[in-house]
C-alpha cells in the first residue's frame, strides 16, 4: 500500500482499501486492549503469566550462563589477584552489618511488643525461593523476573524479598516464572520507617533504581546520611522489619536512598506469604496496582 | 569470450523459501530479546521490536501485509511486559503514519530515514511516559531523554541488521 493507486485493477485497488481498513482495526482495537489494561490491569493476567512462561525458563537459562561465565572470569581475577582472602573479608563484613541491622530491628520489635503486649504469633515461612533473572530493561517501568511461579505456590500480591532486604512483590505469576514490581519502581510505595529512632516515612520508587524517603510528619528533616529504612508492616502487604533502604543523599524535605537488596546481585529471593491477607484481597478488589 | 552473466556466481540464487515470513519472524525475534537476562536499575534499553518494525518498513514499503502490525505488536507487548495493547495500537499506527510519509516525501535518503526514525521512537517514548502516566506511575519528563537518545544512536545499526537479513533473505 505505498502508492495511492495500484493501477487499474479493480481488485488491487480493493486490496489496498481493506488493508487500509485492517490497520485502521488495529489501532482501535489497541487502543480499547490499551485502555482496559489501564483502566483494569487484573484483565489480562492469564495471557500475561502465559507470555511469561514463554519467555521465563529461556531468560533462566541464558542467566545460568551467564552466571557460570561471570563466576569464571571473577573467581579466575581473584586467585589471579590473590585477593581471595579479601573477597572473603568483605563477604563476612557485608554479613556482620547485615546481622546488626537484624539485631538492632529485633530489639526495636522486642520495645514494641513489650510495650502493647499484643503478642499474636506470626509464622514466618518460606513459599518459594527463587533467582531474579531478567528485568523489564526496555521500559520506564522496574519490574524484574523471577524464576519461580504458581507451581512453586507463588500468587500475586506476594512480598518478595532476599537476604539483603526487601525487593519488592509479585504483581503477575504464571506457572514457571514471574514478574515482581521492584521496590524501586514509581508506582511502588511502602510503608516504613527509620530504623534510627522508628520515625515512621514513606518510601516510593524513583524509576531509576533509587528511593525517595518522605517523614510521614511534616517538620525537620529526620534523615542522616547513612540511615537504614526499614518496612513498618502498616498497610500489611509487606512484612515489617525487612531493611529496604540506605539514605546516600538528603534534599529539602526528605532524602534519596539506595536498595539495600540490588536485585542485579540478588543471588536467590524469597517468596513470603502475604502478610496480611485481608489487605492484598482489599487491594485486589480496589485492582490497586499493575503493569 | 566468456558471457558476463555466466561468469558470475550468481545463477541459480533466489529468495530463500519462506523469505515472505523472514520479516514479520525476524521482529518477533528482536521482541524475544527481552527475554535476555539483563537485570537493569534504569530501563533505558531500547525496545528492540519496535527498532526492528520501523527498520523493516523503511527498507520496504510491504514487508508484511500492513495489518500483521497489530498481532505483531501484541507478540511484543507480552513479552516485554508494556500494558497489553501499547504496541498494538502504536504498531499499527507506525504503519499507516509510514505509508503517508511515503506518499508526502519527495525523495529517501539515510539521513530523512533517521530523522523518520527519531520522530517515531520519540512518539514512542512520549506515549509510553503517557501510559505510565494514566496507569499512575508519575514520572518526570526528562526520564525519558536517556532511552530516546540511546535508541535513536542504535537505529543505524538496527536498520543495518534488517539490510543484511533481508540480502540474505532475497538471495542476493
Amino acid at each position: 500500500m505505498a502508492t495511492a493507486r495500484p493501477g487499474w485493477s479493480r481488485r488491487a485497488q480493493y486490496g489496498l482499501f481493506f488493508s487500509f481498513i485492517a490497520v485502521i482495526g488495529g489501532i482501535v482495537v489497541g487502543v480499547i486492549l490499551l485502555g482496559v489494561s489501564v483502566v483494569a490491569p487484573r484483565t489480562f493476567a492469564g495471557i500475561r503469566g502465559a507470555a511469561l512462561d514463554i519467555t521465563g525458563p529461556i531468560t533462566t537459562g541464558l542467566s545460568e550462563v551467564t552466571a557460570t561465565a561471570g563466576g569464571l572470569v571473577s573467581g579466575a581475577g581473584d586467585y589471579w589477584n590473590a585477593a581471595h582472602q579479601n573477597a572473603e573479608l568483605k563477604r563476612q563484613n557485608k554479613a556482620m552489618l547485615q546481622r546488626m541491622v537484624e539485631a538492632k530491628a529485633i530489639i526495636q520489635e522486642n520495645r514494641q511488643l513489650k510495650a502493647t503486649l499484643q503478642l499474636r504469633e506470626r509464622t514466618e515461612r518460606t513459599v518459594a525461593v527463587g533467582r531474579i533473572v531478567g528485568s523489564s530493561f526496555n521500559s520506564p517501568r522496574r519490574f524484574a523476573i523471577l524464576a519461580a511461579g504458581t507451581r512453586d505456590g507463588v500468587r500475586v500480591g506476594m512480598p518478595v524479598r532476599s537476604a539483603e532486604g526487601m525487593v519488592g512483590r509479585i504483581v503477575d505469576a504464571g506457572v514457571l516464572a514471574s514478574r515482581v514490581l521492584l521496590v524501586s519502581d514509581r508506582s511502588s510505595i511502602v510503608p516504613s520507617r527509620l530504623l534510627r529512632g522508628g520515625i515512621p516515612v514513606i518510601s516510593q520508587g524513583r524509576g531509576d533504581g533509587t528511593v525517595d524517603v518522605r517523614p510521614l510528619e511534616v517538620g525537620r528533616n529526620p534523615f542522616k546520611r547513612g540511615d537504614i529504612i526499614i518496612t513498618s508492616g502498616t498497610g500489611g502487604l509487606y512484612p515489617p522489619l525487612v531493611p529496604i533502604a540506605r539514605v546516600v543523599k538528603l534534599d529539602d524535605d526528605g532524602a534519596v536512598a539506595i536498595p539495600l537488596a540490588d536485585p542485579a546481585n540478588t543471588s536467590f529471593a524469597i517468596v513470603e506469604p502475604a502478610y496480611e491477607p485481608a489487605a492484598i484481597a482489599a487491594e485486589a478488589e480496589a485492582n490497586g496496582e499493575g503493569p | 569470450m566468456v558471457r558476463a552473466a555466466l561468469s558470475s556466481r550468481r545463477i541459480g540464487q533466489g529468495p530463500i523459501p519462506g523469505a515472505t515470513w523472514i520479516p514479520a519472524a525476524s521482529v518477533v525475534a528482536a521482541s524475544l530479546l527481552a527475554a535476555l537476562p539483563i537485570v537493569s536499575h534504569s530501563g533505558w534499553y531500547p525496545d528492540f521490536g519496535y527498532l526492528a518494525l520501523i527498520g523493516w518498513r523503511l527498507l520496504r514499503s510491504d514487508p508484511w501485509p500492513a495489518w500483521w502490525a497489530a498481532p505483531l505488536g501484541l507478540i511484543n507487548d507480552l513479552f516485554t511486559g508494556y500494558p497489553i495493547g501499547f504496541s498494538v495500537a502504536l504498531w499499527s499506527a507506525t504503519m499507516l503514519a509510514l505509508d503517508l510519509v511515503d506518499r508526502r516525501t519527495m525523495w529517501r535518503d539515510y539521513w530523512i530515514e533517521w530523522v523518520l526514525a527519531a520522530v517515531f521512537l520519540f512518539i514512542h517514548q512520549w506515549l509510553g511516559w503517557r501510559v505510565a502516566r494514566a496507569a499512575g506511575v508519575d514520572l518526570p519528563f526528562v526520564s525519558l531523554l536517556p532511552p530516546l537518545v540511546i535508541s535513536v544512536f542504535v537505529f543505524p545499526a538496527a536498520a543495518w541488521i534488517v539490510s543484511r537479513i533481508d540480502r540474505w533473505r532475497l538471495g542476493r
